[in-house]
């Protein structure tokens, strides 16, 4: 905003004025304070991993020790991480295929359907499971009717990739679809012409252009389940996550070493990503002509099932589950949903305020990225995005040492404004991305037009900027508040007393073996994230409407 | 036509291949879309049937949703035909029951290159990797050395020598196209589709592409269907050019023949300019019709002779071109005077039209010595080769 404040108003104010002189060299010097604000808040996003870093290079003798006992932990790490992208990878890129190319029956259906799994957070879907299968269960109940004996165990790296893959598949799903969406028939009509069959050239011609949107969407899996602390913990597989929070308070040095690692681990994935993305500038023209569809014909069935697998993992077993537990304890009159009224209230306010905070941050980021970029602006935005690849359980280790070892900050500790500045780090590239779009909703011939017609910066402000980067703002601020619903680590470790949220209340039931409130609070979690998401996110979006 | 055999790659075996310069015959086919909840069915292309001419250039015309571009695809094995039967070079292609024998080649067996409205090169590879793309599908045995061979052929063809390594991004819209081209003639098909491949293109640009385009299609020798809404474009290029409306091929023939002899007055109007001016045809000497500009000649009186029943003169229609009109200053004649209401200096020439005394307006295209100006007061007078006319009545 204060951007346009900079440029001089006159459009050729001719070299004898002195204004123009000003107002040049204020434009083309290299600190602007656009870009001196934007660095400031740059260097607050890098603050928490800096101090991680920091504190684990003190460590001196005691990081040599530290170091000994992480490669276990590191290496399920990896195995995990590796093992649910590459399944995501595949699955979300074929369901993507069949809702966007194919005659699948009901594909409008299945293209809002499949992108539900992700209202579930992974802890829940992992503590549904856990529930469905012990007696009583609506699993174990389903497995006895057919007369097959339960599984016994449901614990370790299988269970956490099939949990983890059934609920993260939608961030390749998204990318996928939007640009199969996108893309211009003529490109695979051309590679039929040219004398490949269909499956070549879905091969040489379509996954080439999907290259980046796959890499993109993996990536993000890829941190996710780095960063996952509440599903793993809960099925028993030790990965880096569980030794932070285990001896966050017994062995500090053990747990900031990985945590390190963790970190060096995020950031040198992210880094390969960038390095590997394609030479070849993308194909971003949009599609005019309707696309015929692949004719399924006998593969419709095996498609459908597919389909129908997914979703039932993803989404219709979860919540049976959860229903199941919920409805015993409420028949039993053992919850009810007024206990649940002041957790649902703390979660919806920091929520909402961690949103409409993150978006105010880093909205002075994403004007100078997309206005004026300069190198500057870039490093400040590399910040606040790397504040998603650093897990949450990270962030909030380091804030929670840092305010309670220094005397500046510790009348921080524990306090719900730590914990929303915990969500504004961990979060904010998520605001940062629709807020760039949002900037460049205001094209800058727009901006040039509307300031001849309207003299008034306040006014035009008003009257053509708010109103063009709104949708923007809103959905950023709605990916913002869905991703703090559904955050555990950092809330259990920032959580003033006292101070429940939905998913403190989960994991404290749950970790009680009270299963009817840890399923109701659940409930009542997906039905606030659905409705979020449904309203902020997904009714914007490309690919669920009609193309 | 030349079929430059310097440049033929052994091995073309696994597709279809007839060589270049293969005859194309519809016959009576329809194309039809459905939307996306298989409701609503639009006709496209209904009962088409045509001869393509060997090693020609045919353009398909017409305005925009008349069908042409589904044709095109149709040809192409884009578009499956809900009926009818298309053969290349005498092999059938596409066929659908009853009336045909249900068959269906793929389009990558057609042996047909087709050349995008936007190129459609792939983003991903370099020009030489795009045009080699063809080259490598399966069928083809050409080494690496044959193939690099040909792409360079194809590069100098296009005149892009020196631009194999580059991406399609780094090009213009003009170099996109003919590299589009060389991608498409690089397997050697037997028929070249241009689905209007210069309309993304500017005007200078555009008439600069398409002469080049002309002159390597005609190299090449190769059967060309070429799609536009262009009547200029379709003239330049077609040898041959088939105009349609709402689906249906209205009239095949020379560019001169639909110009000066149109089947209707639409596809007189859809042409190019036309002054249709009310007259009267004595059927006792149907060979000229009376107008305001005076006698008329006119070349299909059996066309007038047909609706006349028992009249004896039938009022009619008569398609009168701007360039075939004469401005005289002279103001003393009595019939076909005006005066001057607009006037369009193009530099080659000048556009005036005339609004005569009875009310019509009619359009006159000359070269006059001396500008006319507005509201002066004109003569006009015919002169031209016999000109179509129509009774009046039937709509079109």
């Amino acid at each position: 905003m204060t951007d346009l404040a900079t440029a001089p108003l006159a459009p050729a104010a001719g070299d004898r004025d002195p204004l123009a002189h000003r107002a040049r060299s204020r434009a083309t010097a290299a600190l602007t304070l656009n870009r001196i604000v934007g660095l400031a808040i740059g260097a607050v996003f890098a603050g928490p991993a800096g101090f991680v870093v920091w504190r684990t290079l003190r460590l001196g003798d005691e990081l040599g020790d530290a170091l000994g006992e992480v490669p276990g932990p590191l290496w399920r790490t990896i195995q995990l991480s590796v093992l649910v992208s590459a399944t995501t990878a595949v699955l979300g890129t074929g369901l993507a295929w069949l809702t966007t190319r194919t005659d699948l029956p009901f594909r409008r259906f299945w293209r809002i359907a499949l992108v539900l799994p992700l209202v579930l957070p992974s802890f829940v879907g992992a503590a549904a499971f856990i529930a469905g299968l012990t007696p009583g269960g609506v699993i174990f109940d389903a497995f006895e009717a057919v007369g097959l004996t339960p599984p016994r165990r449901f614990r370790g790296l299988g269970a956490s990739w099939l949990v983890l893959s059934a609920f993260t598949y939608p961030y390749v799903l998204l990318p996928v679809s939007a640009r199969l969406a996108g893309l211009h028939p003529s490109l695979e009509e051309s590679g039929r012409l040219l004398g490949l069959s269909s499956t070549a050239t879905f091969v040489r011609v379509t996954l080439p252009q999907l290259r980046s949107a796959i890499f993109g969407g993996g990536l993000l899996v890829f941190l996710y389940t780095l960063s996952e602390f509440g599903a793993v913990q809960l099925l028993g597989f030790d990965t880096l996550t569980r030794v932070i929070y285990a001896t966050r308070q017994t062995n500090r040095a053990l747990s900031f070493a990985s945590a390190s690692v963790l970190l060096v681990l995020a950031v040198g994935v992210v880094w390969l990503e960038r390095s590997q993305r394609g030479r070849a500038t993308p194909d971003d023209r949009t599609s005019t002509t309707a696309v015929r569809p692949v004719l399924l014909g006998w593969r419709r069935v095996p498609a459908l099932a597919a389909c129908f697998v997914v979703l039932g993992i993803g989404l219709i077993v979860p919540l049976l589950s959860l229903g199941a537990w919920a409805r015993r304890g409420l028949t039993a009159g053992r919850v009810s949903l007024g206990d649940l009224l002041d957790p649902a209230i703390n979660t919806a306010t920091v929520s909402v305020i961690a949103a409409v905070l993150a978006v105010g941050v880093v909205l002075p980021i994403a004007l100078a990225t997309t206005r004026r970029p300069h190198r500057l602006s870039d490093v400040a935005a590399v910040s606040v995005v790397g504040g998603f690849a650093i897990p949450g359980l990270v962030i909030a280790l380091a804030l929670a040492v840092l305010t309670l070892n220094t005397p500046t900050f510790s009348r921080l500790y524990q306090t719900s404004a730590l914990l929303v500045f915990a969500y504004v780090i961990h979060f904010g590239s998520q605001a940062l991305a629709s807020n760039e779009a949002a900037a460049r909703a205001v094209p800058n011939a727009l901006r040039e037009s509307s300031r001849l017609l309207e003299p008034n910066r306040l006014r035009r402000l008003v009257r053509v900027d708010v109103p063009l980067m709104r949708p923007g703002l809103v959905a950023g601020g709605g990916l913002v508040m869905l991703s703090t619903l559904k955050e555990l680590p950092a809330t259990l470790l920032l959580s003033p007393i006292g101070f429940t949220t939905l998913s403190t209340e989960i994991w404290a039931s749950y970790e009680e073996g009270f299963y009817a409130a840890a399923g109701l609070a659940s409930l009542v979690l997906v039905a606030l994230s659905a409705a979020l998401t449904w309203f902020l996110v997904l009714r914007r979006s490309d690919v669920v409407g009609k193309r | 036509m030349t079929s430059g055999p310097d440049t033929r790659p052994p091995g073309t075996g696994g597709r279809a291949h007839a060589g270049p310069g293969a005859v194309v015959v519809l016959d009576g086919v329809t194309v039809t879309y459905h939307d996306d909840d298989d409701e609503d069915v639009v006709h496209a292309v209904q009962e088409a049937t045509l001869q393509i001419r060997a090693g020609a250039i045919t353009s398909l015309l017409g305005p925009s949703g008349c069908g042409k571009t589904s044709l095109l695809r149709a040809i192409a094995g884009l578009e499956r035909p809900r009926a009818g039967t298309i053969s290349i070079g005498g092999a059938v292609v596409s066929s659908v029951p009853p009336r045909g024998a249900g068959v269906w080649v793929h389009p990558e067996r057609r042996s047909v290159g087709m050349v995008f409205q936007d190129g459609a090169l792939f983003p991903h590879l370099t020009v030489a990797q795009n045009v080699s793309f063809g080259l490598r599908s399966s069928g083809r045995k050409l080494s690496r050395a044959q193939r690099a061979e040909r792409v360079a052929d194809m590069l100098a063809l296009v005149d892009l020598t020196g631009f194999a390594d580059r991406l399609p991004g780094t090009l213009s819209g003009g170099q996109q196209q003919r590299v589009a081209l060389a991608r498409s003639l690089a397997p050697q098909p037997s028929v070249l589709l241009l689905d209007e491949p210069f309309s993304a293109l500017d005007a200078a640009l555009r008439i600069q592409v398409r002469a080049e385009v002309a002159r390597i299609v005609r190299d090449v020798g190769v059967t060309t269907i070429f799609v536009t809404h262009d009547q200029d474009e379709a003239f330049v290029l077609g040898d041959e050019v088939v105009v349609l409306r709402d689906g249906h091929v209205e009239q095949v023939g020379t560019p001169d023949a639909i110009y000066r002899h149109p089947n209707t007055p639409w596809i007189a109007g859809f042409v190019g300019e036309a002054n249709f001016l009310r007259g009267t045809v004595d059927i006792a000497s149907p060979h000229h019709a009376d107008t305001p500009l005076g006698a008329v000649p006119i070349t299909h009186p059996e066309r007038v002779r047909a609706a006349a029943d028992v009249d004896i003169a039938v009022a009619v229609d008569v398609l009168v071109r701007p360039e075939q009109i004469v401005i005289d200053r002279g103001t003393d004649d009595s019939h076909a005077s005006g005066h001057v209401s607009a006037v369009e200096y193009y530099g080659h020439d000048v556009r005036y039209e005339v609004e005569l005394d009875d009310g019509s307006v009619v359009a006159a295209r000359t070269q006059v010595p001396d500008l006319l100006h507005d509201g002066q007061r004109v003569r006009l007078v015919f002169d031209g080769h016999p000109v179509e006319a129509w009774p009046v009545g039937p709509a079109d």
